[in-house]
């Protein structure tokens, strides 16, 4: 019985990957990855995904993560419980929501313009929540045997987070922010009314960009069958790159519990 | 709440009591057959025989207890002591074996007590120290216990008096060696008994005391 | 983050000429409105080791984690009264608390090496993140401080290893060669050998009898002999309360309270 209900859950993935696989690969080739989309290429697309997974990064992962250790660590208040709450509401806020909002407040009301800095803010917001919960989560499963040796050897609470307890907890908290990244990578709703979409390689700050999830989602409506089809193509990059992200942080996993 | 050690320490109680009787018994059979002239040393070795055997039995039971349990504070004093009192009580034997022995070998079993009253004086208060020592022992009486060292020193007087009385005879015969050695004997039964005293203060209330 | 300016420091702290390191006055400790010790009066005297004993829950441990200021990290616990050290009360205003634990080092209950260190780490550990010995040979000090514990030998060859690879017995003295490079005056010991093997047990008491030469020790044990063998003096808490405190020997063959007599003689609890 529990084999059958396994099964069912696995042919829907396994049958995504199969289509995706057989119809976007035909489409594979060094001039589809690396020309701009008035040549037939998907280059400002990669390169544009490239770009808001490394921004996203830049503002997401520090913020999510010392949020996720000031929790874990500091967070024996009500302040924390109340931040804990939002925080929980917030990983599972609607995409489209943030979209909007990003919008109107950074796109109109501080850049001006459609921009990947938007994009990154927009994706970040779904980022922290998530990468916070992780590390306080990972925080949490150090004994707290291993607080107290600290302490009682004198050592000061701040260090002994940085230095001892965020140590122990490395692995889970890294497993967690790679497998956030992965995922964020692929949100479409929140980069629709950021960055817009482009068919040109990146052209700046203030200017629209674009990316994977962006452009499966223009070739798939597009009148022309030729250019739905090679929404294909695109597809399988994406889920490429999220499935590559996926396969290295497992086998990181497993090299460490080797060790 | 009754402990394991509680069943080793009862016991090892019962042994050390029968013991104490046994070896009054020992000593009011030798006194007896020497007031009266009678052979008892038969009887008396056959006692004092048991008595060495119990000894060891109350060592080994203690030594058991000891490193089965453990024990500390009262059960630790208890153990401790009735080791030394079971050493005692053989000693009561062994000094009843002697005055038995004494008797048939030196005095040929004369009734040497003759009318000199202090040898009877001694006798009694002798018999009397060793069934106080035991009472107490029972009731782990500190109060008794202690009453030992006023009787001890009546017994010594007893003895120095009646040496004194030895020593100025007009004649020296086998009859008053004998004497003369039975009622040294009676004297260390009696320093015995007040060892036995103190350890029984000992166990009672933990303080080391002297009742000599 | 401002440090406080300690008002006891190592260097300037008198030794206690009357031979007590430390002593607690009036201790009252709660956790929430439970009070966990009542009017705890009790002395520590100088390189003497002292056993604290009593049923569970009596406060034993509580009792431990106020002389290092370490009660105070339980959220909601409240303390009132003094706990003296050389003479000087430790919880008196402008005292910062990580100084104190420097000078009073604690030993727990289950080993806890830090999981992500060689066994070289973690004894250096204390030195390295408390900044107290900056500059110093830490290859010595990790040396004597193994020695100290008698671990040296058996882990010399290889102190790259991983910390928590050692047996549990290694384990605790490497927590407590990890206390002693610090060079604490004091030590805590929270019941150390109840997660030990017999063997292992062994070899932490024959420790604990050859620290008393250069520390003060205080040990919480719930097992009698232990308190018997390695202790100088014991204190008997119950319910909170200090019921009994004398040397070991007169409290193991003579106790003056008759609620000592039944907890050692295990008539109850």
């Amino acid at each position: 019985m529990c084999l059958l209900c396994v099964i069912i859950a696995v042919i829907p993935l396994l049958s995504i990957l199969y289509e995706v696989v057989s119809r976007g690969a035909p489409f594979l080739s060094f001039q589809f990855l690396t020309n701009d989309a008035l040549h037939g290429g998907i280059g400002p697309s990669i390169q544009g995904t490239l770009i808001l997974i490394g921004l996203t990064s830049l503002i997401g992962v520090p913020v999510g993560i010392l949020s996720g250790v000031y929790l874990a660590e500091f967070g024996d208040n009500k302040y924390a419980s109340f931040v804990r709450a939002i925080n929980d509401v917030l990983t599972e806020f609607p995409s489209i929501v943030v979209g909007i909002t990003t919008y109107s407040v950074v796109v109109i009301g501080i850049i001006g313009s459609f921009s990947p800095i938007a994009g990154a803010i927009a994706l970040s917001i779904m980022l922290i929540p998530i990468v916070a919960r992780t590390t306080d989560e990972s925080l949490k499963l150090v004994p707290n045997s291993v607080r107290e040796a600290s302490l009682a050897l004198g050592i000061h609470k701040w260090k002994t987070t940085l230095r001892i307890v965020v140590p122990a907890a490395k692995s889970g908290i890294v497993t967690g922010t790679l497998l956030a990244i992965a995922r964020i990578a692929g949100e479409t709703a929140p980069i629709l009314l950021t960055i817009l979409g482009s068919n040109y390689f990146f052209q700046g700050f203030r200017s629209p960009m674009d990316a994977l999830p962006l452009r499966v989602f223009r070739d798939a409506r597009w009148d022309d069958p030729r250019v739905q089809a090679e929404a294909w193509g695109v597809a399988l990059i994406l889920i490429l790159i999220v499935l590559s992200l996926n396969i290295a942080v497992r086998l990181a996993a497993r090299g460490r519990h080797k060790r | 709440m009754h402990r394991l050690l509680d069943v080793g320490l009862e016991q090892l109680t019962a042994m050390v009591y029968k013991m104490g009787e046994v070896a009054e018994k020992a000593i009011s059979i030798s006194i007896r057959g020497f007031v009266n002239g009678k052979d008892t040393t038969e009887s008396v070795h056959e006692i004092s025989d048991i008595l060495s055997t119990m000894t060891v039995e109350i060592e080994n039971k203690a030594f058991e207890l000891i490193a089965k349990y453990q024990p500390v504070a009262t059960d630790l004093r208890i153990i401790n002591s009735y080791m030394k009192i079971a050493y005692d009580f053989e000693r009561y034997g062994r000094y009843a074996w002697d005055i038995s022995f004494t008797h048939k070998k030196l005095a040929r079993l004369d009734k040497c007590a003759g009318p000199s009253g202090l040898m009877h004086k001694l006798f009694e208060k002798v018999s009397e120290m060793v069934s106080m020592s035991i009472r107490a022992l029972k009731q782990h009486d500190a109060e008794l216990a202690k009453t030992l060292a006023g009787t001890e020193k009546e017994v010594d007087e007893l003895y120095f008096a009646y040496l004194e009385q030895l020593a100025e005879a007009p004649v020296q015969n086998k009859g008053m060696m004998c004497n003369l050695l039975v009622s040294r004997f009676l004297e260390r039964i009696a320093d015995h008994t007040t060892y036995v005293g103190e350890s029984i203060v000992y166990i009672a209330t933990g303080e080391k005391i002297s009742l000599r | 983050m401002t440090r406080k300016n300690a008002n006891i420091g190592k260097d300037n702290a008198e030794p206690s000429s009357s031979g007590v390191k430390m002593q607690t006055i009036d201790l009252n400790a709660w956790f929430g409105a439970k009070q966990a010790l009542k009017d705890i009066n009790v002395s520590f005297k100088t390189n003497a080791v002292t056993a604290i004993i009593g049923p569970s829950g009596c406060g034993k441990s509580t009792l431990i984690r106020c002389l290092n200021r370490m009660h105070e990290l339980v959220p909601g616990s409240r303390f009132s009264g003094q706990v003296l050290l050389d003479g000087e009360d430790t919880y008196a205003p402008g005292v910062d608390p990580v100084m104190i634990r420097r000078r009073v080092g604690m030993v727990f209950q289950k080993p806890n090496p830090f999981p992500t260190m060689s066994i070289y780490d973690n004894v250096a550990a204390g030195l390295k993140l408390t900044g107290s010995k900056k500059g110093r040979d830490l290859d010595k000090v990790v040396r004597w401080s193994l020695e100290q514990a008698t671990l040296w030998d058996e882990v010399k060859d290889d102190l790259k290893k991983a910390g928590t690879s050692i047996s549990g017995g290694q384990q605790q003295r490497l927590c407590i060669a990890r206390a002693i490079a610090l060079q604490p005056e004091v030590i805590l010991m929270d019941e150390p050998c109840s997660a030990l093997d017999p063997i292992a047990t062994a070899k932490i008491e024959e420790l604990i009898v050859k620290l008393k030469e250069e520390y003060t020790v205080v040990i919480v044990t719930h097992n009698m002999q232990q308190a018997a063998r390695v202790s100088d003096f014991t204190a008997f808490l119950y319910l909170g309360q200090l019921v009994e405190y004398g040397d070991t020997e007169s409290i193991f063959e003579n106790p003056r309270n008759e609620l000592t007599e039944k907890y050692i003689t295990g008539k109850f609890g």
